[in-house]
C-alpha cells in the first residue's frame, strides 16, 4: 500500500498513509504516514466509536496540510487500552496450496 | 506499548510455511506533491486494502497473493451492504462497523460539515495481501488507479493498509 501511495503521489496527487504497521511503514516510506498503535484492523478505533474514528480521520487529513518533510511518519498520541498481539490465523493445507500455485 | 514488530513476524508465520522471506521495499527518500488547495476545497479519496467489496461483488481472497485486484466503491453504499474476506488482519470489529479500517460515513460527515470539500465520487479496495512482484504495481496496478483518481478529480488520496 505505501508503494501505491509514492506511485500516487508521484504523479500528481498528494497521499497519506494511515498506518498500524509502523516498522512495515518506516521501510517502504510513503510520502506521509500517521503511524496509529492499534491492532490492524482498527487503524481509526473501535466499532461504533464515531468520535474517536473522526479523530483519526481528522489527523490524517490534518498531515496533509502540516507536512513539509518528504517520507514524514507521525506518531499519533492515543494508546490502545489493551495488550495486543500479531493476529494470524491458521492457514488451512487447503489455502496453502491455493497460495503455492499463485 | 512498543508497536507489533510485523516484519519478523511475518516472516516467522511465512517461513514457517514455506515462502522466501517477504522482501519489503527499502526507501531512503519519498516523492512529494504540495496539497494544490485548502481541504476545505479538497475532493478526498480514500483506498484500502482489507479485503473489502460490494455485497454484490466477488468477495476478495482471503488469502490473496499476487492480487492486483481494484475495486471501485460506492461512498454512498450502506453498511450492511460491504463484506470483508481477508485472513490477515482481525475484521471483526469492522464486520460491525466499517468504519473501523474505512471511515466511509465519518468523511461523509466531515464533508457534510464542510471541513473537507467532497468525498470523492469513488473509495477504492485493492492491493490487499502479499505482493511479490511489486514492480507490476508500480508499472501497472497503481498507475492505473492514478488513472481513475485523476478522472474523478481526487485532491487528496487517504491509504490505509491492512
Amino acid at each position: 500500500m505505501g508503494l501505491v501511495a509514492r506511485v500516487v503521489e508521484e504523479s500528481g496527487i498528494p497521499t497519506v498513509t494511515v498506518s498500524t504497521g509502523r516498522d512495515i511503514t518506516a521501510l517502504v516510506r510513503p510520502p506521509r504516514s500517521l503511524f496509529v498503535n492499534f491492532p490492524m484492523g482498527n487503524t481509526f478505533g473501535r466499532a461504533g466509536d464515531s468520535a474517536m474514528q473522526r479523530e483519526i480521520l481528522r489527523a490524517a487529513l490534518d498531515l496533509a496540510v502540516t507536512a513539509e518533510q518528504p517520507g514524514i511518519l507521525v506518531d499519533l498520541p492515543l494508546q490502545w487500552e489493551d495488550t495486543f498481539v500479531y493476529f494470524a490465523v491458521e492457514t488451512t493445507p487447503e489455502a496453502l496450496a491455493r497460495q503455492l500455485k499463485k | 506499548m512498543e508497536p507489533i514488530r510485523y516484519v519478523d513476524a511475518l516472516n516467522n508465520k511465512y517461513g514457517a510455511m514455506g515462502f522466501p522471506p517477504y522482501q519489503w521495499s527499502e526507501n531512503h527518500s519519498a516523492p512529494w506533491t504540495p496539497l494544490a488547495r485548502p481541504l476545505t476545497a479538497c475532493t478526498v479519496g480514500m483506498l484500502v486494502s482489507g479485503g473489502i467489496s460490494h455485497c454484490t461483488a466477488a468477495p476478495f481472497d482471503p488469502d490473496a497473493r499476487n492480487d492486483h485486484r481494484v475495486d471501485a466503491i460506492d461512498p454512498a453504499t450502506p453498511l450492511d451492504q460491504y463484506q470483508i474476506h481477508d485472513s490477515y488482519y482481525d475484521h471483526s470489529d469492522a464486520d460491525r462497523d466499517l468504519n473501523c479500517i474505512f471511515p466511509v460515513d465519518r468523511l461523509a460527515e466531515l464533508a457534510a460539515a464542510g471541513e473537507i470539500g467532497a468525498v470523492a465520487s469513488r473509495l477504492w479496495s485493492g492491493f490487499m495481501g502479499r505482493t511479490y512482484n511489486r514492480s507490476k504495481v508500480i508499472e501497472e496496478s497503481a498507475p492505473a488507479l492514478v488513472d481513475e483518481l485523476k478522472a474523478d478529480g481526487v485532491d487528496l488520496l487517504i491509504a490505509i493498509p491492512a
